[in-house]
């Protein structure tokens, strides 16, 4: 079983990888925050007790979980909105996370690049952010799970709820995607 | 995958975790509190909750002190003789039936032979139908 501490730092050491997941699914800063929060609650509340090893795993399933219950809120919530009203949504909140501007504040960690140099690299991470975005929910969560949050196929397999071999194709195509959008915009890697 | 596939991954995640160390403060205390938050509603261990003790525990009555023990013997003292009971009433209530059918049978008017006559049976059932 888990102890506090394995638990506050696997918390910690994920919680930033799952608050840009959420981003990347429901695009909203906000809404990815208070779905990250209800994860982790979830997490402590309901597998608190299981071992440290299980956690990776249990995590993802429940955050992808979340994803989709905020997807079905949003859904029956937009259906009423248009029921009563002709105005479109607000659309303002996308906007809101420019990762330029907190590229900006970093401090220390680029001091030897130059202003152009720091400034190209801002921009080859936000291009990198955006392509990772575009690819298809499914490629991005089985890339996501297999080389950000270290899963093995297995795990990978059993949080999105489909046969390894599912993975490894999502996996394959989603690099392969990734690769042509990024050598079509002139970033290699 | 081959190897240049994984190595092009390996410096995506790369970029990725460059990003994460951008993200506005803001964003990261409302993820600390949101861990504290978590940590605070953990589901309890089940090693710390003190131990159930049993609503009737047999044990206690050989190894538990003087008190513990009549707690143990008097209900279980009450449970024989309330089961001894119910056997003796049981037992009256069956010979008191077994002596009804006895008399009823002696006081009927009928022979006992007459029952097993299948040809009584035969009467008995064609003059029922005609009623």
């Amino acid at each position: 079983m888990a102890t506090d501490k394995e638990l506050s730092d696997f918390l910690e050491n994920v919680e930033r990888r799952a608050f840009k997941q959420a981003v990347y699914a429901v695009r909203k800063d906000e809404s990815a925050l208070d779905i990250v929060q209800d994860a982790m609650i979830k997490l402590a509340e309901k597998y608190g007790d299981k071992p440290a090893a299980e956690l990776p795993m249990l995590f993802q399933r429940i955050l992808q979980t979340t994803i989709l219950d905020y997807f079905r809120r949003e859904k029956v919530r937009n259906t009423w909105i248009s029921l009563f009203s002709g105005f479109s949504r607000q659309e303002g909140d996308d906007e809101e996370f420019d990762i330029l501007s907190s590229y900006e504040a970093e401090e220390g960690t680029a001091a030897a690049e130059s202003s152009a140099d720091q400034f190209e690299r801002a921009q080859t991470l936000r291009l990198i952010d955006e392509e990772v975005e575009k690819l298809p929910a499914r490629q991005r969560e089985a890339f996501l799970m297999r080389y950000w949050q270290d899963m093995d196929v297995a795990e990978t397999a059993q949080a999105m709820g489909c046969s390894e071999g599912s993975v490894k194709t999502h996996c394959s195509r989603a690099t392969h995607t990734l690769a042509a959008a990024l050598k079509a915009k002139g970033i290699k890697l | 995958m081959n190897t240049d596939d994984i190595n092009f991954a390996y410096k995506v995640r790369h970029a990725l975790n460059e990003n994460l160390d951008a993200l506005p403060a803001s964003t990261t205390d409302r993820l600390a509190a949101a861990r504290a938050a978590a940590l605070a509603r953990r589901k309890p261990d089940a090693a710390s909750k003190p131990a159930k003790r049993p609503l009737f525990d047999f044990n206690a009555l050989f190894t538990g002190p003087a008190l513990a023990r009549l707690g143990v013997a008097i209900p279980m003292l009450a449970l024989v003789i309330g089961m001894g009971g119910v056997y003796q009433y049981e037992q009256q209530e069956h010979v008191a039936a077994l002596a009804d059918i006895d008399a009823a049978v002696l006081a009927d008017e009928l022979p006992l032979t007459a029952y097993l006559d299948h040809g009584f049976n035969a009467y008995v059932e064609s003059q029922q139908r005609q009623q």
